[in-house]
């Protein structure tokens, strides 16, 4: 039996921390995409429901499509039951190793995402709960917004280290 | 005599001397000094020489429309040339050069042109350099562009960074003057977000120039203040040194922040520059005018100034133009001048006003000349005396400064970078910007409105009604009495050119354009606003004409009958001023220059020493070199046999993957393929063709059926966007009636290919299910588990090799930890890995086609898939145009093989097929080699090519013909299959 070890795809990167700005990998745990039907009646009240029950957090990704995330990993059998229980109103898709998160944090985190993303990140615009999916420079990416000063960004894993490097550089002024 | 410093004064830090050099010359200027105040103030009148004639040049303004003061700052990767020194703040160690002369600025060997001015009119390097035609780009164009010119970039990397950034508002303010200020206030007051933008280092445009008092605080004063609450507030943002150059679609406005371009040591974390995109819901443009030149002989000797340029550099910087100075004005504003002067104590010696009743409240010492205008003016490197004509009589007068103002021109250009264009006004004597354009509102005197007061109040007014249509409730600002306001009335006729003179009268400073160049351009046709920019070049180069070309337009209307308003203007597009590489690159160079995208096997193919390509955005291994190996085609070859003769493990993660779910997926993919897929089996792969509309082949690629209601696409790893975006539009436009869902999983999964004919006997070994050839057929497609059940992936039974293939995908984080137990496991059984190379030799000696043969001008027919489309399907992509009598004629391009006759022999990828005998022509083409490679399995290069009736042709001796290296190979069409035709291996 050979060693089986899940490699982050930011296993080489250390947390960037400074007085005013805090960028750290999230941990690899689930991001379930979940996609409804085009006629389906709205199901917002129904993804936040599956998302409590499976100790996951709902986020609007697009137009009918949520991406329900956590900082576990969840375990197959669960994941089939997850999935099989959308049916058939919405279609699930297990992309917990296809997205990566990490989270930008601290007093000069709006600056630093200011220098990425077209989003508007005035509070008044982009208030704490609120996702979006986005642009940071070159990348595509889903934003979140937890709190007033507190940010996470979900990449594809293949352009995660390139997303790092970037938002690195985007801190550079305020480390 | 010059310029010099007043002992007291001006918004500068006489306490904070600072040293700066100019042509190498130590001077020193005072914190708050521009370049070129600092240069005035030592006495520094000639800075510079014009672009054709090398004529000797002082500076003019005393900001952003510097046509003369140009100047290359700094050294190394920093040098930046073409500067304005008006524009530049001074700093400790500051390097300036003078630009366009040699050997030395004070005696430059170019102003010998002067000689030969007569015969350096307008245009006349189109008359003069015709014959003979090739030495226009050899000897003339070379020499002509030496001659004349700008500064010089430098070659040597910019050692500093730049940035770039987003930022909202309900409310862009540009300009901070009088009407700037009181809009922001307003609005800002409001609760409204608000961004004021000023191109200059502090805020309060013409305030910081004036003498006036406004509500019992001077106007510098009241400036600060108002700056002061304004960063106060949360809600604005005031950016000063930061220039807006260009309004866009969405309201969106650029700009450019000059954040450490006025530093001496600079911070290597930050940026030099920051170029910001401002999306604003509403823009009041507060740009203020721009005072006009005159146009009278030798208008361009050093210490000729602008009349407001004067009185910044006089109430500013405290710097006096000269001991004895002239003034001639057609407005007003040149007695506000002529009484600052006499109250800091310099002599006035005259006005002129060529008006009959000017400067009615002027009460100063100096001699005021009505129905009178400055006819010339005399000096070679520095302004010596001007003749004044007044009637009929001329008479010299000796001064050493000499103010100028023709009017104003309101600054319209960003209210006509999107299409707008700028309205003459007879009573304003100029043009305004287009009202209410796209929502963009003018305020003050970006608008004609005159006078300091007039221009508080209408700022303050519009920028309230502007942010009361965003929901705001705003009180316009009262800011109280303004004392020593002087409206500068329009002067009664506009004084574009002025009779009488001997000396070049300039119109357009910065490309010598005079008057008689504007003359003969009407004269010889070319009167046309745009036909005379340029036949003269008059508005081009790096101020764009902000001096110049309202002058211009006089004159053309002049000579052409015309008002300048049926004239017109150039169209103007951004950049209001230079904006540097840097700044428009940002950080998108080096490491950020695009996004590197990695495989999730990017380390394992690290750890065994391979090559990466890069292929798109992804580093593809492309061979594995081992010690010995003397190049890559040796590796190549290598990893090929090793892959017929044992197995190899190829990273396949970055080929497309596409989930499609829902209860109608198999119709829509029956849909969006040419080949039938509503039945494909569940736990069964296939090969699909996605046609276009028109017929031809846009992508290919396995889907499997997972389930009943899901599928997975593979596509290749060029068009893994585009097929997403393309599946998107079918589901989305032509069939939103199909309850299908998409999901890209192509970074989801580590996907490895296992090809060889000991691939089973390896993957068996860490796979728990049967996958023998009963248990898992040739395109068998579902879910595995692996060690025991430790981990769970996906096997499909696909081959690209034409061997015993198998691709595993794997749940990313896991893949380097299975690829490497893969690799202990196939030791010894002779698993290697290999690169994309190989692969791609591996898939031409089976014939496999890729986007070499998928070009875009082929159907499914000439790839020899003719019989996969299915025409008995109701409808899919491509059906009804595939059918075009063209498609299917016979001699059609077909996919068929290449061999040389000699295996000695080769040929390249590119190379054209003639027929054996015929002349090499690209009449006799026959098509070409789409793709080839040296094939062990063969013994020689072996190609794929696109033929006329290729199929037909098997066995045909013809030439391979590479024009470009004029090389001829004798060949051999064949089949297409080089290597194991019947598909025995692939079955095994």
């Amino acid at each position: 039996m050979p060693d089986l070890r899940a490699l982050p795809a930011l296993a080489d990167r250390t947390p960037l921390v400074s007085h005013g700005i805090r960028l750290s990998p999230l941990p690899e745990g689930t991001v379930l995409q979940m996609i409804v039907g085009p006629d389906a009646p709205d199901q917002t009240a129904n993804v936040e429901r599956l998302a409590n029950e499976s100790g996951l957090a709902a986020r609007p990704l697009s137009p009918g499509q949520w991406l329900l995330i956590g900082d576990k990993p969840t375990r197959r059998a669960d994941m089939k039951h997850l999935l099989a229980a959308l049916e058939p109103q919405a279609s699930g898709i297990d992309q917990s190793h296809g997205r990566v998160r990490m989270r930008l944090e601290g007093p000069m985190a709006v600056k630093v995402l200011a220098k990425g993303t077209a989003v508007d990140l005035n509070q008044r615009a982009f208030p704490p709960g609120r996702s979006v999916a986005t642009l940071i420079g070159h990348i595509a990416a889903h934003l979140t917004r937890h709190d007033v000063e507190d940010f996470e960004i979900a990449v594809l894993r293949g352009l995660a280290e390139a997303c790092w490097i970037d938002l690195a550089g985007m801190c550079e002024e305020f480390v | 005599m010059t310029s010099y410093r007043l002992p007291q004064g001006g918004l500068i830090d006489r306490g904070h001397p600072l040293s700066f050099t100019f042509d190498g010359k130590a001077l020193q200027g005072v914190q708050g000094d521009s370049l070129a105040s600092a240069l005035l103030a030592n006495g520094r009148r000639l800075v510079g020489r014009s672009f054709k004639y090398h004529r000797p040049r002082g500076i003019l303004t005393s900001g952003a429309a510097e046509p003369n003061a140009l100047m290359t700052i700094g050294s190394s990767g920093r040098t930046e040339p073409n500067t304005r020194a008006t524009m530049q703040e001074l700093y400790a160690g500051l390097e300036a050069r003078s630009q366009n002369r040699w050997p030395s600025l004070a005696f430059d060997i170019g102003a010998l042109n002067s000689l030969a001015s007569p015969f350096l009119g307008a245009g006349f390097y189109y008359k003069t350099f015709m014959w003979p035609a090739p030495f226009w780009e050899k000897v003339y164009e070379p020499f002509i562009r030496k001659a004349a010119g700008l500064g010089r970039a430098t070659h040597e990397a910019d050692p500093d960074s730049y940035d770039k950034c987003w930022a909202h508002c309900d409310l862009l303010v540009v300009g901070s003057g009088p009407a700037g200020l009181a809009a922001a206030l307003t609005a800002g007051r409001a609760g409204a977000r608000v961004i004021v933008a000023d191109e200059h280092a502090m805020a309060g445009g013409s305030l910081l120039s004036e003498t006036a008092i406004i509500g019992g605080t001077p106007a510098s004063a009241f400036a600060e203040a108002c700056a002061t609450e304004l960063r106060s507030l949360p809600n604005v943002t005031l950016l000063t040194r930061t220039t807006v150059f260009g309004w866009y679609d969405g309201n969106v406005f650029g700009a450019v922040e000059r954040v450490q371009r006025h530093i001496a040591t600079l911070s290597p974390s930050r940026p030099v520059e920051r170029l910001w995109r401002i999306v604003a819901k509403g823009t009041i443009l507060a740009t203020g005018a721009e005072e006009r030149p005159l146009v009278f002989g030798g208008n361009d000797i050093p210490g000729v100034m602008m009349a407001g340029a004067m009185r910044t550099y006089l109430n500013r910087y405290a710097v006096a133009p000269g001991r004895t100075t002239a003034i001639f004005t057609a407005n007003d504003s040149g007695y506000q001048l002529a009484a600052d002067l006499e109250a800091r104590g310099v002599r006035v010696s005259a006005i002129v006003d060529p008006r009959a009743a000017g400067g009615a409240t002027y009460a100063g010492k100096a001699r005021v000349l009505r129905d009178a205008v400055v006819t010339d003016a005399h000096g070679g490197r520095s302004l010596a005396a001007i003749d004044i004509r007044s009637g009929s009589r001329t008479d010299r007068l000796k001064v050493d400064a000499l103010a100028m103002s023709g009017g104003f021109s309101p600054v319209v250009h960003l209210a006509c970078h999107r299409g707008g264009r700028p309205v003459w006004s007879d009573e304003k004597a100029g043009f305004l910007p287009p009202a209410n354009f796209g929502g963009l509102t003018p305020a003050g005197a970006a608008r004609g409105i005159d006078g300091l007061a007039a221009c508080l109040d209408d700022g303050a007014r519009r920028g309230a009604n502007l942010v009361a249509t965003f929901g705001f409730t705003a009180t316009p600002v009262a800011f109280g009495t303004v004392e020593g306001d002087v409206p500068v009335s329009a002067p009664a006729k506009t004084l574009w050119s002025i009779p009488g003179g001997k000396g070049k009268a300039f119109v357009d400073y910065q490309n010598d354009v005079h008057r008689k160049d504007l003359d003969l351009a009407v004269k010889e046709g070319y009167g046309h606003v745009e036909l005379a920019k340029r036949y003269t070049t008059g508005g081009m180069a790096t101020d764009q004409g902000k001096l110049s070309n309202v002058n211009a337009i006089g004159l053309l209307a002049e000579a052409r009958g015309l008002s300048p308003g049926a004239v017109g203007t150039t169209t103007f597009r951004p950049f209001y001023t230079p904006v540097s590489f840097g700044a428009l690159a940002g950080a998108h160079h080096g490491e950020h220059f695009q996004p590197v995208r990695r495989s999730p096997l990017h380390g394992w193919a690290a750890r065994h020493g391979a090559v990466f390509v890069e292929t798109g955005l992804w580093y593809r291994s492309a061979w594995f070199p081992r010690t010995g190996e003397k190049d890559w085609r040796e590796s190549v070859a290598r990893e090929v046999v090793n892959v017929r003769r044992n197995a190899g493990l190829c990273d396949v993660s970055m080929l497309g993957k596409i989930e499609i779910c829902g209860p109608d997926a198999a119709e829509f993919l029956n849909r969006v393929y040419c080949n039938a897929f509503l039945k494909l089996p569940i736990g069964k792969a296939r090969y699909g063709l996605m046609l276009r509309e028109d017929g031809m082949i846009y992508d290919d690629g396995t889907t499997s059926r997972l389930e009943e209601n899901r599928f997975l696409m593979t596509t290749t790893t060029a068009y893994a966007a585009g097929a997403m975006n393309h599946l998107e539009f079918c589901a989305q436009a032509l069939w939103p009636d199909l309850d299908v869902r998409l999901a890209s999983v192509t970074d989801q999964w580590a996907q490895m290919a296992i090809a060889g004919p000991k691939s089973r006997k390896i993957l068996q070994a860490i796979i728990d299910e049967d996958i023998g050839d009963a248990a898992f057929p040739y395109l068998a497609a579902h879910e595995v588990s692996l060690f025991g059940g430790a981990l769970h992936g996906r096997l499909f039974r696909i081959s690209f090799s034409g061997e015993l293939a198998y691709e595993l995908a794997i749940p990313a984080a896991y893949g380097d930890s299975v690829a490497e137990a893969l690799m202990a496991t196939g030791r010894t059984e002779g698993l290697m890995p290999y690169g994309v190379e190989a692969l791609s030799v591996l898939r031409i000696e089976k014939g496999h086609v890729t986007h070499n043969e998928i070009n875009g001008t082929v159907v499914p027919a000439d790839l020899g898939f003719g019989k996969m489309v299915s025409l008995a399907k109701p409808d899919f992509i491509g059906k009804a145009m595939l059918q075009r009598e063209g498609l299917a004629a016979p001699d059609r391009p077909r996919l068929v093989g290449v061999v040389p006759l000699d295996p000695a022999d080769t040929f390249r990828t590119g190379a054209h097929i003639l027929a054996k005998n015929a002349a090499a022509t690209l009449e006799n083409d026959q098509g070409y080699v789409t793709s080839s490679a040296h094939s062990p399995h063969v013994g020689s290069t072996i190609g794929l090519a696109l033929v006329k009736r290729g199929d037909e042709r098997h066995g045909e001796e013809v030439v391979v013909w590479n024009g470009l290296n004029g090389e001829f190979t004798s060949a051999r069409l064949c089949p297409p299959v080089f290597f194991d035709p019947s598909n025995e291996k692939l079955h095994a």
